[in-house]
């Protein structure tokens, strides 16, 4: 298979010859950079639709000896191949975006974009753990500069600052991780990792990479107690870095812990994953609780999508963290839903951020009544989120609640669910009604949230040209994130990549040995009754949740609550050092707890 | 969080890291155990496969190829980040100003250093370049070298001396060779699926084991790398002196 | 394992704590710089002259020069205001 590395290669020539073209010419609509990407998406479809046979690319045609690799692969299966089409269709998003939004004339920009896009394409589709950290770090890299890109700003330059640092920190728990790894296993290669530790002890050594390996990713996806840098880090990037932020960065993160795990870990931890899946639910569970309360206590806007971001991580983590291929179907389903959603809601905020030079709550009460249709659209943002039938999220969210009521002792999962969602969802209405509407009593202070050192330099200096594009652009987001669920075969499709992405044995055959194995298929059933019920009360709690807002029953909480609330805000309060100190905190935490249960 | 809670949490976190590594470590085979089986392979890859008698150079730049690109593109993409984020913040003026100081330090320093500087410059060149070229033979290659040649132009500049270029913009000229050779190795990589079988398969004669001209595709890449390190090294420290470092003819 | 490795060992473990016990930052940018040296010794003594070449220079000079450039650069920023 050919295509697999052009996937990559292609953005990254795009990239460069753009970055010496920089000298000689000016950015304009960056319509080179939509061309590259568009280029990727068309190789990434192709790639998921040959991705039947497990397609497995060996870089330099460096085939594995007798079951030991001595290059590296592509070996992306289905979900990987079809995370890759994702990305590279928010890329192009993201860049239409930028043509309207970022006014900046140097073509480092596009580079900066196109190199980002080919780092998440190549860890989406590689089956080696160092070149995974390769383009994890690359990834890393492009997105510091990005985030801090519209450096007119103190608080852009300190956003971005405090990203590179803590996730910088994440790089070293990762690296720690996969240096023990590899000398316990002797392989780099993810299939012959998972062969070597497979009839081996669960030793020290295994479980503390996996620790470690675990925290370097967690940081990148922003799950509790690592999540810290995300909203500083959203506040200030430009929309299109936002996009695919918070639709594939933080996603890709957990794609990478749980590639890792179903490849390498699962032959060895697999008759522990009862206690493994005890932690890393309690993960997601924290997650989705403290995001979605975080997410309430916001008033500036891009924060509130970062928090709505965080909280959405958490209950992907809950379905993937069940180990089994049908929470990973749920998941994935999910992932993309919520992923266009994002987007949306992202690009409706920048066009009234830019018509009125404001993003909070409070500056913009009742502002935006022009642009009613727009409230409209972002109402059913809201809701989307709160998986309203028959959309993707709600696809995506019942057949993690079914994966939920399979293993014993979660069917609590999807009533936890239903209550993060509503909390979320109910927040973006409550916001989008006092914002497009003007309706109840405005929002209360906020002392992470002033509005003038927010707009950024570009954004606030562009040319009143056509809105029409993101106009256009958030309504078919928006149609998107509905139509995913009613996509015909959707469900069996998942089930067979969720397999596939599960199936430790089968995978190793065909990297390693370029054998076909039979793999188990999970049955998925279409929502059901409960499903539907589920995203009824979620729906009715983000309602009721916003109109709680409006009445402004935040300001009238029993003392203890207003307390309790000022000092979870004061946890994020924007000073990488403390970040760093709960980042390692947290790394300590996990390596304790999966090194008690897993002995 | 007060300095106090903060370090007290850092420090715990820190000692149950520490505690957990070294455990972990000491699960680790021994040092003097035998090499694992891949590490074998790919030494007897490198050698009779790719011909390059340096092993570093042949998995760097054949068999873990693609690592090496990702991380040329780091580099490429914090030497372009950091030209990006400088010139946002700098004024027209601070350019002349730094350019003046540049001009006025060349008085103050003694001739002693100058002609140092300029003696050790040629030396320091050549030894960057034989590293680059060398990388397939000896220790070294592309980054090494690379990293040497732009400690030359440093050099230039402490002895109080700029490098004057015939151009209007050296600065640029520095970025666009940068970028081409970023691009040389994606070329090569591609070059691979067009020539040869697989991406970055090597397509060009292998040469004799030992000599200069061997080991194939690495040698370019082992240049091209060379290139854009000692690049974007150069623009990164150039930006940082307000593009005093290079000067127009 | 030999007294040259074990040596080596305790005098990088002796210069990372300088580093980091280093408040000043001009200071701090020489002493990682030493840091950074004795790294390349111990690459060299445990069999990596690759790494060992990189990181005399990447290490000793080229990462303490930019540190001490862009102190440099918030010096001049720190007048200006």
């Amino acid at each position: 298979m050919v295509l697999a590395p052009l996937v990559v290669l292609v953005p990254i020539l795009a990239a460069t010859l753009l970055a010496a073209a920089s000298p000689f010419a000016q950015r304009g609509a960056g319509l080179v950079a939509v061309a590259a990407a568009l280029g990727a998406a068309v190789l990434t479809a192709l790639v998921l639709g040959s991705s039947g046979e497990r397609g497995v690319t060996w870089f330099s045609g460096w085939h594995p000896r007798g079951g030991a690799a001595i290059g590296i692969d592509f070996a992306p299966g289905r979900i990987g191949a079809g995370l890759a089409l994702f990305v590279a269709v928010l890329a192009v998003v993201a860049l239409i975006a930028a043509s309207r939004l970022i006014t900046v004339k140097s073509l480092a920009f596009d580079a900066l974009v196109l190199i980002f896009v080919a780092a998440m394409l190549g860890f989406a589709y590689s089956g080696d753990l160092f070149n995974l950290f390769v383009f994890f770090e690359l990834m890393s890299v492009t997105a510091y500069v990005l985030v801090g890109y519209e450096v007119g700003q103190r608080v852009s330059l300190e956003g971005s600052l405090t990203f590179a640092i803590t996730n910088s920190v994440g790089s070293f728990l990762l690296l720690f991780g996969i240096g023990l790894l590899y000398g316990s296993s002797g392989a780099l290669n993810l299939a012959q990792i998972g062969r070597a530790l497979e009839h081996g002890p669960v030793d020290t050594a295994v479980v503390v990479a996996f620790a470690l390996i675990a925290s370097g990713l967690l940081v990148k996806a922003a799950v509790v107690p690592f999540h810290l840098w995300t909203a500083d880090a959203y506040a200030v990037a430009p929309t299109p870095v936002c996009i695919l932020l918070a639709g594939a960065f933080s996603e890709l993160g957990l794609f990478g812990l749980f590639r890792i795990y179903w490849t390498a870990f699962h032959g060895v931890l697999g008759p522990d994953d009862d206690a493994l899946r005890v932690v890393l639910v309690t993960a997601g569970c924290l997650t989705g609780v403290l995001g979605a309360v975080m997410c309430a206590l916001q008033h500036h806007l891009k924060r509130m999508l970062a928090f709505a971001t965080i909280a959405q991580v958490g209950l992907f983590l809950l379905g993937l963290a069940l180990l089994t291929a049908d929470g990973v179907a749920g998941a994935a389903v999910w992932v993309v839903g919520d992923g266009l959603v994002k987007a949306a809601l992202f690009v409706i905020v920048a066009i009234v951020q830019h018509r009125y030079d404001r993003v909070t709550e409070g500056a913009l009460h009742g502002r935006a009544r022009g642009l009613w249709p727009l409230g409209l659209l972002f109402a059913l943002g809201a809701l989307t989120i709160a998986s309203l039938p028959p959309t993707g999220s709600f696809l995506g969210r019942s057949l993690v609640e079914d994966a939920a009521l399979k293993e014993p002792g979660y069917a609590w999962v999807p009533a936890l669910m239903a209550l993060v969602t509503a909390l979320v969802a109910g927040t973006l209405l409550r916001a989008g009604a006092r914002v497009f509407a003007g309706w109840g009593a405005p929002a209360g202070d906020d002392p992470l949230a002033t509005d003038d050192d927010d707009e950024t330099e570009d954004e606030r200096g562009a040319p009143p040209r056509s809105r029409f594009i993101l106009w256009a652009l958030a309504t078919v987001l928006l149609a998107a994130a509905v139509g995913w669920g009613v996509v015909p075969g959707l469900i069996e499709a998942a089930g067979r990549a969720a397999g596939e992405f599960t199936g430790t044995q089968a995978y190793a055959a065909a990297v390693l040995d370029g054998a076909h194995r039979a793999i188990a298929v999970p049955e998925l059933k279409s929502p059901s009754a409960t499903g539907y019920l589920y995203a009824a009360a979620s729906v009715a709690g983000a309602l009721a949740v916003a109109g709680a807002g409006l009445a402004g029953v935040g300001g009238r909480m029993p003392r203890g609550v207003i307390a309790a609330r000022e000092r979870l805000r004061g946890l994020h309060n924007g000073h990488p050092t403390d970040y760093v100190a709960w980042l390692a905190a947290g790394a300590a935490v996990l390596c304790g707890c999966l090194a008690l249960v897993l002995q | 969080m007060s300095g106090r809670a903060r370090l007290a949490m850092v420090a715990l976190a820190g000692v149950a890291l520490a505690v957990v590594l070294v455990v972990a470590v000491i699960d680790l085979p021994r040092p003097d155990a035998p090499p694992p089986r891949s590490a074998k392979l790919s030494t007897s890859v490198a050698l009779h496969e790719r011909h390059v008698t340096n092993i570093v150079a042949g998995i760097t730049f054949d068999l873990r190829g693609l690592d090496t690109l990702g991380e040329e593109l780091i580099l490429f993409a914090a030497a372009v980040g950091v030209s990006v984020l400088l010139r946002a913040q700098r004024e027209d003026s601070t350019m002349q100003d730094a350019a003046d100081a540049a001009e006025q330090r060349r008085a103050q320093v003694p001739a002693s250093a100058r002609a140092l500087g300029a003696a050790l410059a040629g030396p320091i060149i050549v030894f960057g370049a034989y590293i680059v070229a060398h990388g397939q033979l000896t220790p070294g290659g592309g980054f090494q070298g690379g990293v040497i040649l732009a400690a030359a132009l440093l050099l230039v500049y402490v002895a109080g001396q700029v490098l004057a270029l015939p151009t209007d913009s050296p600065v640029d000229l520095v970025e666009v060779t940068e970028a081409l050779a970023a691009a040389a190795y994606g070329l090569v990589a591609v070059g691979g699926l067009i020539f040869a079988s697989a991406a970055m398969t090597n397509f060009v004669a292998l040469g004799v084991t030992g000599h200069l001209l061997s080991g194939g595709t690495i040698l370019i890449l082992e240049v091209a790398v060379g290139i854009e390190v000692a690049s974007a090294l150069t623009l990164i420290l150039a930006e940082l002196l307000d593009q005093a470092l290079l000067r127009s003819t | 394992m030999s007294v040259l490795q074990i040596t080596a060992l305790i005098v990088v473990a002796l210069a990372g704590t300088a580093t980091v016990a280093m408040r000043d930052p001009v200071r701090q940018a020489v002493v990682a710089g030493i840091f950074g040296l004795s790294l390349s010794i111990l690459f060299f003594i445990f069999g990596a002259p690759d790494v060992a070449l990189s990181q005399i220079v990447v290490a000793t000079v080229a990462v303490p020069l930019m540190v001490l450039l862009a102190l440099a650069k918030l010096g001049d920023q720190g007048e200006d205001e």
